[in-house]
């Protein structure tokens, strides 16, 4: 049985993670072995980890949350992940889709602007034609007037 | 002939290729030395020897190695280190 069972507190010696506490957690094989504690969790070379007096009762391969709470009996650090959430990028408009339905407006507005002005013009006739209806009764009565005047002074 | 201040090796000699397709002869400031360990005085691997606008440039984990005493000590140096302070724990404890 080697010196790297489950539950032995070592130290990491090699790598990032150098200089701190760690518990086996696993045998992988008799060169590998699964820490945790207050390194992050991975698998190793046992020639990475110097081994400690101590031996604390924990499950073969037992969860970050239950080595936690070991160590925190302990009073030892642990590592924690500190990952980012992600967050939405923010999404671009295309502004040539703008273009394309004020284009559109353009269109319509231009074709709006057409039925309009014929719609004036419309009108126009009408009431010119109008005014000259009115303006020839106008002339009948004035003209009208006019005989009934001199008849009454030829009288 | 060389100006007398370029006939000193404090500068170190570059060979040029111009466009021209003449070879001509420029100097250079000399590299700093190597990085050492501190206990051992071998070479640290990963800790490179610019001159100081190009290390000003680099970031600062292209500039040693991410452990403890890295750029300072070799690996075998801090893993001796390391296992002689959980040592000195044990017997502390103890």
């Amino acid at each position: 049985m080697s010196i790297y069972e489950i539950g032995r507190i070592c130290v990491k010696i090699a790598g990032r993670d150098a200089g701190r506490k760690c518990v086996v957690v696993e045998n992988v094989d008799d060169i590998f072995v699964m820490i945790d504690g207050d390194v992050r969790r991975k698998k190793v070379n046992i020639r990475h980890l110097e081994p400690l007096a101590e031996v604390i009762k924990i499950a073969d391969k037992a969860s970050h949350a239950e080595v936690k709470a070991a160590f925190e009996k302990l009073g030892l650090a642990v590592w924690d992940k500190k990952s980012k959430k992600q967050t939405e990028r923010p999404k671009q408009i295309r502004k040539a889709k703008k273009k394309v339905v004020e284009e559109k407006s353009k269109k319509e507005q231009k074709a709006e602007k057409k039925e309009a002005k014929a719609e004036q013009k419309e009108v126009k006739k009408e009431t010119a034609a109008e005014v000259s209806v009115e303006e020839k009764q106008e002339v009948e009565e004035l003209s009208a007037g006019e005989t009934v005047e001199a008849e009454t002074k030829e009288e | 002939m060389p100006r007398g201040m370029h006939k000193s090796r404090t500068l170190r000699r570059v060979f040029v290729k111009t466009p021209g397709g003449k070879t001509t002869l420029h100097y250079r400031k000399r590299k700093p030395s190597k990085a050492i360990c501190a206990s051992c005085k071998k070479q640290l691997a990963g800790v490179p020897n610019q001159r100081p606008y190009k290390m000003m440039t680099m970031a600062k984990t292209a500039k040693r190695p991410e452990r403890p005493y890295g750029g300072v000590l070799c690996s075998p140096c801090t893993r001796k280190l390391l296992q002689q302070k959980a040592h000195q724990s044990v017997e502390e404890k103890k």
